[in-house]
């Protein structure tokens, strides 16, 4: 009963964000992928989270993540960032309109938000940081979101119930 | 009287929340802008990032690390028999190499006292370990654990064993960030030995192989040959190995380095005596 008032799903979503984004940010060369599942987890989960359970306490959620994720990852601000903001601005603005959705499409909608965001992401690094990728990364991003989809939400749904 | 304490109250909390909102996104905005311009700023927001945050993640990701050395284990213990072959080998490979270095290292010693010649030797300032490492996604960085406490600043050479793996880009008291040769942000100056053809190379994006972007009198070099650093733009020492001449393309070669990126424990920093 105390736990259960402790560990409210804004916390928990809380501690699954600031795991994926641990994991995210140390690139471990003998489990491959690893680090580019939990960077994917770590969006997906932000983009639920932000759906679900908006609050403006998320801009500076937001703030904090992107900026971290930008040092660690690229070693200059900017691309995710300006991205995470750009996104839960959007959503601040467009909430009334996602209300109307059913749980399906809000479901498709994350899905197709959390890809927007990663190939926003790549294309802001190549534009202004350099950072080249190519047409597999993008393939791979889709496909290790798209496995990982369902049991997220299907993880994400316990923790609200 | 409740009504307009509620209605006040209502007020408050759309003011916190709009001010949070507009301050939070005004700071993005000067943090995006510093970054380009403001050296001073970023370089404290990243060392507070390196050095506060960074053990955090480490101890979260922990188990994971764990399970990562595990697989190391496993894999090491599955190649044991053809990897002692293969290093039985080399050990008689070596030792013919070890006695020509010798006899090479004692004429070099006579001939540089015969012509006067100034050493270029490189000068040790810390050996230091790999914490983790940030270059599955994006730039190619790993952090090591020495930083300016131990002399160590920016832009000072990293190698190991087989070549220069890349150049220190941020210091903490006790950490510094290294990035890589196989990013394509950073750029080497460098020559063959054979020809001492001069070019500059960066990452190809591959993480495996460096590509040429400037070739000086666009003389080509050969495939196979080696490339050292040449020294040229005073930021790496003179003649560090860099790798090998693997393919090459009209107006550009890839070289592949002698480093293993993916297995680096330990890094040298250093400079020119």
């Amino acid at each position: 009963m105390y736990l259960s008032r402790v560990f409210t799903p804004y916390v928990l979503f809380n501690i699954i964000l600031f795991f994926s984004f641990s994991i995210a940010v140390n690139s471990y060369y003998h489990i491959q992928y690893i680090n580019i599942i939990f960077y994917i987890f770590f969006h997906l989960t932000f983009v639920y989270f932000l759906f679900y359970h908006y609050h403006y306490s998320q801009f500076i959620l937001g703030f904090i993540y992107g900026t971290l994720l930008d040092i660690f990852l690229i070693n200059e601000i900017g691309s995710h960032l300006l991205t995470i903001l750009f996104i839960i601005l959007i959503y601040a603005q467009l909430k009334k309109l996602l209300l109307l959705l059913t749980s399906l499409q809000i479901s498709i909608t994350i899905f197709c938000l959390v890809n927007i965001i990663l190939i926003i992401e790549l294309l802001y690094a190549l534009i202004f940081n350099g950072i080249y990728f190519n047409f597999n990364q993008i393939i791979y991003y889709f496909i290790i979101s798209f496995f990982l989809f369902i049991p997220s939400l299907f993880l994400f749904n316990k923790i609200d119930n | 009287m409740a009504n307009r304490f509620r209605v006040t109250s209502l007020h408050i909390t759309k003011i916190i929340k709009n001010v949070t909102i507009i301050s939070v996104i005004l700071l993005s905005f000067f943090l995006v802008l510093f970054s380009k311009t403001d050296y001073f700023l970023i370089n404290s927001i990243k060392n507070i990032s390196s050095g506060f945050i960074n053990p955090i993640t480490r101890i979260v990701a922990a188990p994971l690390n764990a399970m990562s050395n595990l697989v190391n284990q496993y894999d090491q213990f599955r190649n044991l028999k053809f990897e002692n072959k293969i290093l039985q080998e080399e050990i008689i490979r070596l030792k013919k190499w070890q006695t020509l270095a010798i006899q090479n290292s004692r004429e070099n010693k006579v001939l540089k006292k015969l012509l006067n010649a100034t050493n270029n030797n490189l000068k040790l300032v810390k050996t230091a370990s790999l914490i983790n490492r940030n270059d599955a996604l994006f730039s190619k960085i790993i952090n090591i654990n020495a930083g300016f406490q131990d002399n160590i600043k920016n832009n000072m050479s990293a190698i190991n064993e087989r070549g220069l793996v890349g150049k220190v880009i941020e210091t903490t008291p006790n950490n510094s960030r290294i990035l890589l040769l196989s990013d394509p942000n950073l750029s080497v100056s460098v020559k063959t030995i054979s020809d001492g053809i001069f070019s500059i190379v960066t990452g190809a994006g591959d993480s495996k192989h460096l590509i040429s972007t400037f070739i000086k009198d666009n003389k080509m070099p050969k495939i196979g040959d080696i490339v050292v650093t040449s020294g040229t733009a005073q930021i790496f020492p003179v003649d560090l190995l860099v790798g090998k001449i693997s393919k090459i393309e009209k107006d550009r070669f890839y070289i592949l380095p002698f480093v293993d990126f993916n297995s680096i424990d330990y890094v040298q920093i250093v400079i020119s005596e």
